[in-house]
């Protein structure tokens, strides 16, 4: 379902200043799979995410996702792509603040012009999904950081997305709003979505949900 | 609604984005908006002042008398022999020629100048306004006047409302009483002048019935105005003919020469606008960017966002328009434009006050328009277009 093939990714950060973030990455993931990229900060399992969904392209190599060629697709059409097949969970949630829970979860919708009615049912599911209805009306900026990733959560299934991708979802979360957010993966993985989480937070590590852990360093797969 | 506009293609959830975006940042809309809608006030009331101004003079200029003939002695202006309007009438080409009784009085109450206008019952009017009066002026009685609708305003703030004591050049008094109010062509006539039989005038002038102020002069063929002017001088050496055309070039010098002030105006609006637009499209917040960058990510496409970004520029470029334009018409037209009227009126403090008349024309209000919507409509667009064809990823870092 995902395939990377020969992926190189560098950052060119000023003259004579070259970061290579990925060296000659090959993966396959396939549907419903969950994969846990793990491995210590600037290894490059957030370039890896980046390049799934379409936000940045490869220095070369290629990116397949149901067998179209993602990484080469023109700005408008990555945009379609991330809209009805990707829900990305950002490290820093990535909310928009002054605005409330309800209005960032249907950001995504906002371009599709749908029915209310239909916006409203999509709304209604994610809201009963990850039990956050009754903060609905509320700012982001006033919630706490696990409602904040909830909501998150919430906004990248909005869509019903096939792919959900997790940047260091448990960066910002203590221990117990940690253990909540895999049982919202659990819940995700057994809808039947791909799931691949980049993260070094040893509580993913070894759970029986996870189909695979793959050891990234140094920009390279181990 | 919602429905029916999304027949018509229009995304009102982008809109509605678009005007929460602007509540959202409702200190920084409202700067915006405040400071769009003066600049476009101060360029509507300049239009306005001026397109009034134009108008005004160029009615004035339509009434004017095709040639006006004078004495002139030492350089100076004297009163005419009335007997030379034969002469001029035998000169080809020429219609016909009335001498003109008139001359300023000083109102001394109001320290300013009216313009006070003889006329005969029979004779042929130059003037529109002055065939109009001639047709309800008591002439049987000598002692009454009719006055300019601005000059009765003034002349009741004194409490001469029924006559006034005009002080002859001897020191005696003249008692003219007011018959009734006219409205001029122009505001420039109904502000100054008065109109009484020509005795009359004559008498508050001290000027002989044998002599008048000048002679007007018309022209059958307006082709023929520089020919029968140059006969006249030939036959009056020591006169001056002034022609229409004469009168217009000073008119329109005299409007140059407000019209530049008005222009500095402009233009230094003009260049506050563009250093704000300039300032705008130089970049954009770390926060809008951001913002652009989550937009795109979560699945928004780059026309997505400029719609939204466009609608954002229009709804408030639009408001502060139509404010800015209600604002000037009722500066200009219900508050007589103070402070910026005074530029153009402040050369003679014994005008009387000048009312600008009302002239709205879509030309002025289209230019007003595209001077300043689409700029920053572009303005706003320009940076975000920046933001959006960035990779997605780069933006958000």
């Amino acid at each position: 379902m995902i395939e990377l093939k020969n992926i190189k990714k560098i950052y060119e950060l000023g003259k004579n200043n070259i970061v290579t973030a990925l060296d000659n990455i090959n993966l396959n993931i396939t549907e419903g799979e969950l994969v846990i990229l793990k491995g210590v900060s600037g290894s490059g399992k957030s370039s890896i995410l980046s390049l799934i969904a379409a936000l940045s392209k490869p220095s070369s190599g290629e990116v397949l996702v149901d067998t179209e060629r993602v990484s080469k697709l023109p700005d408008n059409f990555a945009s379609d792509f991330r809209r009805d097949k990707i829900g990305f969970i950002f490290q820093k949630y990535n909310l928009i603040g002054t605005m409330s829970v309800k209005e960032n979860i249907i950001l995504p919708l906002v371009p599709m012009n749908l029915d209310e009615e239909e916006i409203e049912n999509k709304l209604q599911r994610v809201l009963n999904m990850f039990h956050i209805g009754h903060k609905k009306d509320q700012l982001v900026r006033n919630l706490s950081g696990g409602e904040q990733q909830r909501v998150a959560i919430a906004r990248a299934s909005i869509n019903n997305p096939k792919i959900i991708l997790a940047d260091e979802p448990t960066a910002n979360l203590d221990e117990k709003l940690s253990l909540h957010f895999i049982d919202i993966i659990k819940e995700l993985k057994s809808e039947g979505k791909s799931i691949i989480i980049a993260t070094h937070d040893p509580l993913f590590f070894g759970l029986d949900i996870v189909d695979r852990e793959i050891e990234i360093h140094k920009g390279k797969v181990f | 609604m919602k429905n029916r506009l999304k027949k018509f293609g229009v995304n009102v959830y982008i809109m509605e984005y678009a005007i929460n975006s602007l509540l959202r940042q409702k200190y920084k809309s409202l700067f915006i908006t405040i400071v769009l809608t003066a600049l476009i006030f101060l360029l509507a009331s300049i239009f306005f002042i001026t397109n009034s101004i134009k108008y005004e003079l160029q009615s004035t200029v339509d009434s004017l008398p095709e040639i006006i003939v004078q004495k002139i002695k030492a350089g100076r202006h004297y009163d005419i022999d009335t007997n030379d309007i034969d002469n001029i009438l035998e000169i080809s080409g020429v219609s016909s020629a009335v001498a003109r009784v008139w001359g300023y009085y000083y109102f001394e109450n109001a320290g300013v100048n009216f313009t006070i206008v003889g006329i005969d019952e029979f004779e042929q009017q130059y003037k529109n306004t002055l065939a109009r009066i001639a047709e309800t002026l008591d002439f049987s009685n000598t002692s009454s006047m009719v006055l300019g609708a601005g000059v009765k305003k003034s002349m009741n703030k004194s409490y001469y409302k029924e006559y006034f004591n005009f002080i002859k050049p001897d020191g005696t008094l003249k008692r003219v009483y007011i018959s009734g109010v006219f409205h001029g062509d122009t505001e420039l006539e109904s502000n100054d002048m008065i109109v009484m039989s020509k005795s009359s005038a004559r008498e508050i002038f001290d000027m002989d019935e044998s002599k008048a102020t000048d002679i007007v002069v018309k022209v059958a063929n307006v082709d023929e105005i520089q020919t029968v002017a140059s006969k006249i001088k030939f036959l009056y050496p020591e006169s001056r003919i002034i022609t229409k055309n004469d009168l217009k070039i000073s008119y329109q010098n005299i409007f140059d020469y407000k019209s530049g002030v008005f222009l500095a105006l402009f233009v230094v609006s003009l260049f506050t606008f563009f250093i704000i637009i300039y300032d705008k499209a130089s970049g954009l917040s770390s926060e809008e960017k951001r913002e652009i960058g989550i937009l795109k990510a979560i699945g928004w496409r780059v026309d997505d966002v400029l719609k939204e970004k466009f609608y954002e520029g229009f709804i408030i470029s639009l408001f502060a328009y139509l404010l800015g334009i209600v604002l000037a018409l009722a500066f200009v037209y219900i508050f007589k434009a103070p402070l910026l009227q005074n530029i153009f009126t402040g050369y003679s403090q014994l005008k009387t006050s000048f009312e600008l008349p009302f002239v709205l024309d879509i030309q002025t209000l289209a230019l007003i328009f595209f001077l300043t919507i689409p700029i920053y409509i572009a303005a706003t667009i320009i940076p975000s277009w920046r933001s959006s064809t960035l990779e997605a990823d780069e933006v958000i870092k």
